[in-house]
């Protein structure tokens, strides 16, 4: 993607969700020094953070980005206020689910944490109140980063599709590549038939789904169940929607596993992503230990950063 | 001369009676609003805890729910909040209330109940909301019933009044 559609999509997408005095800042500055940034965080009475891949910065009023945090512009209540009221158009009851899980997905698949004071009821969270910081995580597509490499590990000899495990600590690149392999497998290719994809994506990263619509492209022949538990989801999108294949992230609880094996017993592939930094560290937590070494997983790709976000450090078959 | 006399005196009469009628008339005109912003706020209501409309729609819909002078103050929050100048909806509130200030014959007490809704409009949960919709239509109606009395006393005096105000003036012409 280019630097200045990178800034569009800023311009379109994201500043108009910021509170006036601060989308004024950001319209100030060169488009070029804003391209890749990831994250921009506000919080109550502190310093305003914008962070790429490897930097944090700050937003001086005046000279615009600058590596000292300090001479930062500080964010005051109002524009935390403010720009919650924009990403929610007014109306945070229309939102009452997605705060309750802490973050707005809005337009374009961009996501808004959001933290301040929370309102329990039973030992759930019931409401967030007084809220004290956004965090705006842009949605980056990077289409073709699932490299034939990749691609070629994900389909067997004969055509058939392996069931993949992603393994990395955060903000390698697991649901980016995610996203980008159900866009491949969805369209298909001159080697490789289309494949039927549902993606169960319960933090609404994946398809980044904005009023129940994928944002970002997962291809042409992609079913999303948006913001479903992940164990429920597979189970009803194998019983409804014919998948080969079911793509979700970040698997971690017991019943997620279960799921996966009954979706392997019902034919149905399962691509999947977990957080764990080496195989080791996935074999200390007896639910893992337990799926690995059933071999559900014919593969599993270890990514890390060590070539930027992505990079994989290495591929372990078990077929 | 009796017959111009005569024509004279119907003339006067029945013009200030008529004066009379349309002046009773107004008086009506702001229970007819408290009546019509009660129901729209109800509508707003459903709208907001039921359909989990956004704002923005909500205020349209509500709009077209309802008449002249009391659309003005939802077609003008919806535009204002449309306009993308990064208002909140309790500012586009407020000046939809200045808009409605103009254009209705609503007083300043029944002002001032609406304005207590800019600080909760559309940022709590559905819950809340439906809580201070509730409390307003009630506020409403206080009101309504307020200015209904008031409307039976002076209606009678303005309705009467100008007729005798016109048969006083015959009499003094005469």
């Amino acid at each position: 993607m280019s630097a200045a559609n990178e800034m569009d999509i800023l311009k379109n997408e994201i500043f108009p969700f910021l509170s006036p005095a601060v989308s004024k800042m950001f319209l100030r500055v060169d488009g070029k020094k804003l391209g890749k940034i990831e994250e921009i965080r506000m919080r109550c009475n502190q310093p305003l953070i914008i962070r790429d891949a490897d930097h944090e910065y700050g937003l001086d009023p005046k000279t615009g980005i600058t590596a000292d945090i300090n001479r930062s512009y500080c964010v005051t209540r109002e524009d935390v206020m403010r720009t919650i009221a924009a990403i929610s158009d007014n109306s945070l009851y229309a939102f009452e689910e997605d705060i309750r899980k802490g973050f707005i997905t809005i337009s374009g698949g961009h996501r808004v944490g959001l933290a301040g004071q929370v309102v329990m009821q039973d030992m759930h969270i019931k409401a967030i109140k007084e809220f004290s910081s956004v965090c705006i995580r842009v949605a980056r597509e990077i289409r073709n980063c699932a490299t034939s490499e990749i691609m070629n590990t994900i389909y067997s000899s004969s055509n058939k599709l392996k069931n993949t495990l992603l393994v990395s600590p955060p903000r390698c690149g697991k649901t980016t590549l995610l996203r980008d392999i159900a866009r491949l497998l969805s369209s298909g290719s001159s080697r490789h038939k289309a494949q039927n994809v549902v993606i169960v994506d319960e933090r609404s990263e994946l398809a980044g789904c904005y009023l129940g619509i994928p944002q970002l492209d997962v291809g042409p022949r992609t079913d999303v169940l948006d913001s479903c538990a992940k164990a429920a989801g597979m189970i009803i999108a194998v019983r409804a929607m014919s998948p080969e294949v079911i793509i979700t992230d970040e698997l971690g609880r017991k019943e997620d596993v279960d799921a996966v094996q009954e979706c392997i017993n019902a034919g149905v592939s399962i691509i999947s992503s977990i957080h764990a930094g080496t195989i080791e560290e996935l074999q200390n937590r007896p639910i893992m230990r337990d799926l690995i070494s059933s071999r559900a997983f014919k593969n599993i790709i270890i990514l890390s950063r060590s070539r930027g976000p992505g990079s994989i450090d290495k591929i372990v078959r078990w077929d | 001369m009796a017959w111009f006399k005569m024509i004279g005196t119907a003339l006067i009469i029945s013009s200030m009676g008529a004066w009379g009628l349309s002046g009773a008339r107004g008086i009506g005109k702001r229970t007819e609003e408290l009546k019509e912003l009660r129901f729209a706020i109800a509508f707003l209501e459903k709208e907001i805890t039921y359909m989990h409309t956004p704002l923005t729609r909500a205020f349209e819909r509500t709009a077209r729910m309802c008449h002249q002078p009391v659309s003005a103050l939802f077609t003008e929050c919806a535009n204002n909040l449309k306009a993308g100048k990064g208002l909140t909806a309790g500012e586009a509130w407020m000046q939809g209330i200045e808009h409605l200030h103009i254009r209705s014959n609503l007083k300043q007490t029944d002002l001032e109940i609406l304005a207590t809704a800019a600080h909760h409009l559309g940022m709590s949960d559905s819950s809340d909301q439906r809580k201070f919709l509730a409390l307003m239509q009630e506020e409403i109606k206080v009101q309504e019933e307020k200015a209904r009395q008031e409307q039976a006393a002076n209606q009678k005096l303005w309705s009467y009044g100008g007729f005798i105000m016109g048969i006083v003036i015959v009499l003094l012409l005469i």
